[in-house]
């Protein structure tokens, strides 16, 4: 006959069996384990506050970052208030590899190396020697010409005109002593001669000229930018609404003069290719590639450098570009007609 | 069977293509003209450019006196052109170098100079050598470099022909400073006024007379190739037309006639000079080449004034043949002459501009009381007068055929008071017109060729 086991139903809603050996056990039992979750009460504090010894590790990082004005802000550091829920904070300071970088840096920059000045006093021996002419030019102050003559002073045949020499340095150097380089026999300044070699320099240098602008487009698959310049055949002039090349026509036109008797000036018209800086002012103008074969009529030269000119011309250099051309060069086309 | 559309259709259907083609050819054009911009899609246009001479500095040259001389003679041909402007030279910073260095061009920008010219100036008691370059200011770049030589006595030719080069590097055409201008001089009492050939250069320098007023002396005119002139004297009391060598004095009447000869002119190859030899009541075109004479025209009418074509193949002169004095064109062979000019009153002194480009004349309208001068073109469109005046005449053209100059008369009184007579040029524009000074009155102004 089976045994049936009466069970009370306690308060906590727990059956607890009816048989006392069982209840004694039972309350023993329950009182350990009420023991053992007081004692796991009264220790779990203690052990958290020794976590917290971890951000000091967090103050010795903001140390390194030598470069305050750069990242972290120090203020939140050193205040590790020990409140229980720091520990997420924890982790990020263990990025502790940071005081690596602070090694790497302090290296101090090494001393400039003095520049030592090659001492030498003497100017360049070119204008010295050229400086006799006592001519009694009535107003201007000596004036050398620069190109590389030998001391040899007194000037025999004038020379032929042709290349513009370089400006006159100010100052009357002393007069400079032979240089070992110097030749032993004075280099005299032909006058046919020279004519002769200057004209075929200029000719070399028409020649040799650049005639077409750089071929090289920005690819901005690959990075670059369309607007970054590079690419002085880019023509900015089409970004310009109509307005605003009317006003920049307006502008130009103060200065755009005319010879109105010139032969068939009617039928005259050149493009110019403008070059401007950051500012808006006009750094480059040229004859674009279209028109410069009619450079060899003499009228339409003198028309063109007209329109040269008046790009150029100081009142109307500084040309009324749209804020969001400014801050680069620009390169523009412009259309003269009388 | 075959159905044809009825006429009616057919036309009602040719209008409507018609009116369609027109919308699709009218209305594009001007979208398409307002994208491309004539031409050109982006492009930022400048038109409508202002009249204005060209601002040039032109300091003293190096080589002292000569040197200053020498640049002002340039500043002064230039300036007179009205197409430069020499700058004031108190603007000036600084003088030019001297000695044929590069100028400080950052000293010369301020100035408003656009161009620049330097140079010195050797002289070394029997010849002159100039030296100058021209210097484009802006870009800072010498755009001439030239010198000349010259027997000193001739320093100012020099300085006239470094002028020219100048006019032609600056403007793209020849100038006009190293020729002379031939005129009649007129002195005396209005009376028994004395007149005489006189020559000078362009600038009124260099004046002299080429005859000796004994006998009345009219239109002189130059030749293209010689030291020569031919023009109208009445010596013996026979007005004819003589050629006179400038240098030797020598003269010799063209052709011979048993009737008065007058208004000659030079062909452009020299060889050949027209002119109107009278023929009862009116005048005939004839011309004179090596002794021998033709006769190209004979109307019966009064035919005057002939002047060739650059080109030598046609013949332009005033004639009375349709009633009133006119302009008529007609072959250098007196083939097909045409009348061109047809504004109110009546033409004469036509002379054909060395640029081919323009026919000057005097014109007397006979609605007022003044002459005038003015231009047209070859075809007698565009005529515009350039000035006028109570007596203008006698227009003769630079060799540039960029200026005109004539002469002017104004009204006296009776006895002569208040009268004068003086050259004027002015651009053929109609801009700047300039006395050109003389030492007594002048008339019959003939403009030289260049260099000549």
């Amino acid at each position: 006959m089976p045994v049936s086991i009466p069970s009370v139903l306690t308060a906590s809603g727990r059956l607890l069996p009816r048989d006392k050996r069982l209840r004694l056990g039972g309350a023993v039992s329950l009182m350990g384990h009420a023991a053992i979750f007081v004692a796991l009460l009264v220790n779990l504090p203690a052990r958290k506050v020794e976590d917290e010894k971890i951000p000091e590790t967090a103050v010795e990082m903001i140390f390194d970052g030598r470069a305050k004005t750069t990242i972290k802000a120090p203020t939140p550091a050193p205040i590790p208030a020990p409140s229980k829920e720091i520990k997420p904070p924890a982790p990020p300071v263990t990025e502790a590899p940071k005081p690596e970088p602070i090694e790497a840096p302090p290296p101090p920059p090494p001393p400039p190396p003095p520049p030592e000045p090659p001492k030498i006093s003497r100017p360049l021996p070119v204008p010295p020697s050229e400086l006799p002419p006592p001519e009694t030019s009535p107003r201007e102050a000596p004036v050398v010409p620069p190109p590389p003559a030998p001391p040899a002073p007194p000037r025999e045949a004038p020379p032929k005109l042709l290349a513009p020499p370089a400006p006159p340095p100010p100052d009357k150097p002393p007069p400079a002593q032979p240089s070992a380089t110097a030749q032993p026999n004075p280099t005299r300044n032909m006058a046919p001669n020279s004519a002769a070699v200057e004209a075929t320099l200029l000719r070399l240098r028409q020649q040799q000229r650049q005639t077409e602008p750089p071929r090289a487009r920005p690819n901005p698959q690959a990075g670059g930018q369309p607007d970054s310049g590079g690419n002085p055949a880019a023509n900015d002039t089409e970004s310009l609404s109509a307005s605003q090349r009317g006003v920049i026509g307006a502008h130009v036109r103060e200065c755009w003069t005319k010879d109105s008797g010139a032969r068939d000036l009617d039928k005259l018209s050149v493009v110019l290719n403008v070059g401007t800086d950051a500012s808006g002012t006009v750094r480059v103008a040229a004859v674009a590639e279209e028109d410069r074969a009619r450079l060899s009529d003499p009228v339409f030269q003198s028309f063109a450098e007209r329109a040269v000119r008046a790009v150029r011309d100081v009142r109307c250099a500084t040309l009324p570009l749209p804020t969001q051309m400014l801050g680069r060069n620009n390169n523009l086309t412009f259309r003269f007609r009388p | 069977m075959i159905l044809l559309p009825s006429p009616v259709f057919r036309r009602r259907d040719a209008m409507l293509t018609a009116l369609g083609s027109l919308v699709a050819l009218a209305v594009p054009v001007p979208v398409l003209a307002q994208e491309t911009g004539g031409g050109r899609s982006a492009a930022i246009d400048v038109s409508n450019a202002r009249n204005a001479p060209i601002p040039i500095a032109i300091p003293d040259m190096g080589g002292g006196s000569l040197g200053a001389s020498i640049a002002g003679i340039i500043a002064n041909d230039l300036g007179r052109s009205g197409l430069f402007r020499p700058l004031e030279r108190a603007a000036f910073i600084q003088g030019g170098p001297t000695d044929g260095g590069a100028p400080n061009f950052e000293n010369w920008k301020p100035t408003g100079a656009q161009a620049l010219v330097t140079g010195q100036v050797f002289d070394d008691g029997t010849q002159v050598r100039v030296e100058f370059r021209l210097w484009d200011v802006l870009p800072g770049t010498q755009i001439q470099g030239t010198a000349f030589t010259a027997p000193r006595a001739n320093w100012r030719k020099v300085a006239h022909i470094a002028a020219d080069a100048i006019y032609l590097r600056l403007l793209g055409e020849k100038g006009y400073f190293d020729t002379r201008i031939a005129y009649v001089s007129s002195q005396g009492p209005k009376e028994r006024r004395i007149r005489r050939l006189a020559i000078m250069d362009q600038d009124s320098d260099n004046q002299r007379f080429l005859t000796d007023g004994a006998w009345l002396a009219l239109t002189p005119r130059f030749s293209p190739v010689r030291d020569e002139i031919v023009y109208m004297s009445y010596a013996n009391n026979q007005p004819r037309v003589y050629a006179l060598n400038i240098s030797t004095g020598a003269q010799s009447a063209l052709g011979r006639f048993e009737t008065m000869t007058f208004s000659p002119r030079y062909s452009p190859d020299g060889g050949t000079v027209a002119m109107a030899a009278s023929n009862g009541g009116g005048s005939d075109i004839v011309l004179v080449s090596g002794g021998a004479a033709r006769r190209i025209t004979s109307s019966g009418a009064i035919d005057v004034s002939p002047c060739f074509s650059p080109d030598g193949k046609r013949i332009v002169f005033a004639s009375d043949r349709g009633g009133d004095q006119q302009i008529y064109l007609m072959g250098a062979d007196g083939s097909a002459p045409k009348r061109i000019s047809f504004g109110s009153g009546r033409y004469g002194t036509p002379v054909w501009s060395p640029r081919g480009d323009l026919i000057a004349f005097t014109r007397y309208a006979g609605d007022t009381s003044n002459f005038a001068i003015g231009v047209m073109r070859p075809d007698g469109s565009g005529e515009r007068i350039l000035a006028d005046g109570w007596l203008v005449e006698g227009p003769t053209f630079a060799p540039n055929g960029r200026v005109l100059m004539f002469w002017r008369e104004t009204r006296g009184d009776a006895r002569g008071i208040g009268f004068s007579a003086r050259l004027y040029s002015i651009d053929v524009t109609g801009f700047n017109e300039q006395a050109v000074a003389t030492p007594a009155d002048a008339t019959d102004p003939a403009w030289s060729p260049l260099g000549v």
